[in-house]
């Protein structure tokens, strides 16, 4: 599981499912920000990202 | 370090403890993040409230009924349950108790910030007195959580006195009292000074350093710092908390006051 937020670039077209299951984040609470915009994962897995293009991973973390 | 930009700050009172001043909050926020706007909305359901229903629903089904069982995917709630929430959305009720998964609460609170406002350049800080844990998969059971950052962040004032532990000599001497049937009272006054407690008058300054771990979430992806002396510290104990916030001789650790001080020395130079 990721700790810190971190912007990826994605490598080749795939779907953010695909994208999610490759970063083994599929069950991991975390948010996705696209174009400026957070989305939750699973409301928008079958969008299609393009090679080049820029998502941010921003794991949700507890305290205490 | 990567310090992202903070635009706006912006402090939701989701029914926290009466003794949480959010303007005083917002007025030490504002002296932090100087630049940033800092606002205060109230209740957040307010704007929602034609789809209290709905939202009373969600609640609900996210409610924990056994901390070793892990919640169902959309688990169908009772009538009351669900007419317990809509109550206490239309703020008919203030009453506790409920304990419920924090990511999932998270998720419902964030249904309640427009579209457009949800960005990392907005800090969107939710204060509730909802109890909230998360399940742990290594122990297989759910634990109580003070704090859940993302977007937006959830700060439960309910969580600050439940979720980090009290000193072990306290839970020791409390099944003494329990058994001969002394005063509570009177333990919890012997350890005053080393825990937050409900009704507590120190709650908001404890929150000011919640808040800004809520923030540094945002400028550099981690909320936390391993100083057990800067505010940023994610305290397990009570004891840890009080140190951290109210007791440390700095509030934020040089890494942390530098950030704080690059951030003004560069907003100042826009």
């Amino acid at each position: 599981m990721k700790v810190n937020i971190e912007e990826i670039e994605v490598k080749e077209d795939k779907t953010i499912k695909e994208l999610m299951d490759e970063l083994q984040l599929s069950t991991a609470p975390i948010l996705l920000e696209l174009s400026g915009r957070i989305f939750y994962p699973d409301a928008i897995k079958d969008r299609r990202l393009k090679r080049g293009d820029k998502v941010t991973l921003i794991p949700l973390i507890t305290g205490g | 370090m990567k310090v992202r930009r903070i635009g706006r700050v912006l402090l939701y009172d989701e029914g926290a403890a009466e003794e949480l001043n959010i303007e005083e909050v917002a007025k030490y926020l504002r002296e932090k993040l100087e630049k940033a706007q800092v606002k205060v909305r109230g209740n957040p359901f307010a704007l929602w409230l034609e789809k209290s229903s709905d939202y009373a629903r969600k609640l609900a089904s996210i409610k924990i009924q056994d901390a070793s069982r892990k919640i169902a995917p959309e688990q169908e709630p009772l009538y009351g349950e669900v007419s317990y929430e809509e109550r206490r959305i239309l703020g008919k009720t203030k009453s506790f108790g409920v304990l419920y998964d924090g990511f999932q609460l998270q998720r419902v609170f964030s249904e309640l910030i427009a579209r457009e406002e949800r960005s990392l350049e907005v800090v969107h800080i939710f204060f509730t007195n909802r109890l909230f844990a998360t399940w742990e998969e290594n122990n297989k059971r759910y634990h109580a959580r003070t704090s859940v950052y993302g977007v937006p962040s959830v700060i439960s004032t309910r969580g600050l006195v439940e979720a980090p532990a009290k000193p072990r000599e306290y839970y020791l001497l409390k099944q003494q009292y329990e058994v001969l049937g002394r005063d509570l009272l009177e333990l919890k006054g012997r350890f005053k000074a080393s825990f937050i407690d409900y009704g507590d008058e120190r709650l908001t300054e404890v929150i000011k350093g919640y808040a800004m771990q809520a923030v540094f979430y945002h400028l550099v992806g981690n909320p936390f710092c391993e100083d057990k002396g800067c505010r940023l510290y994610n305290a397990h104990w009570q004891e840890e908390l009080i140190f951290a916030q109210l007791e440390s001789r700095y509030e934020f650790c040089e890494c942390h006051t530098r950030i704080l001080d690059s951030l003004r020395k560069n907003e100042s130079e826009h």
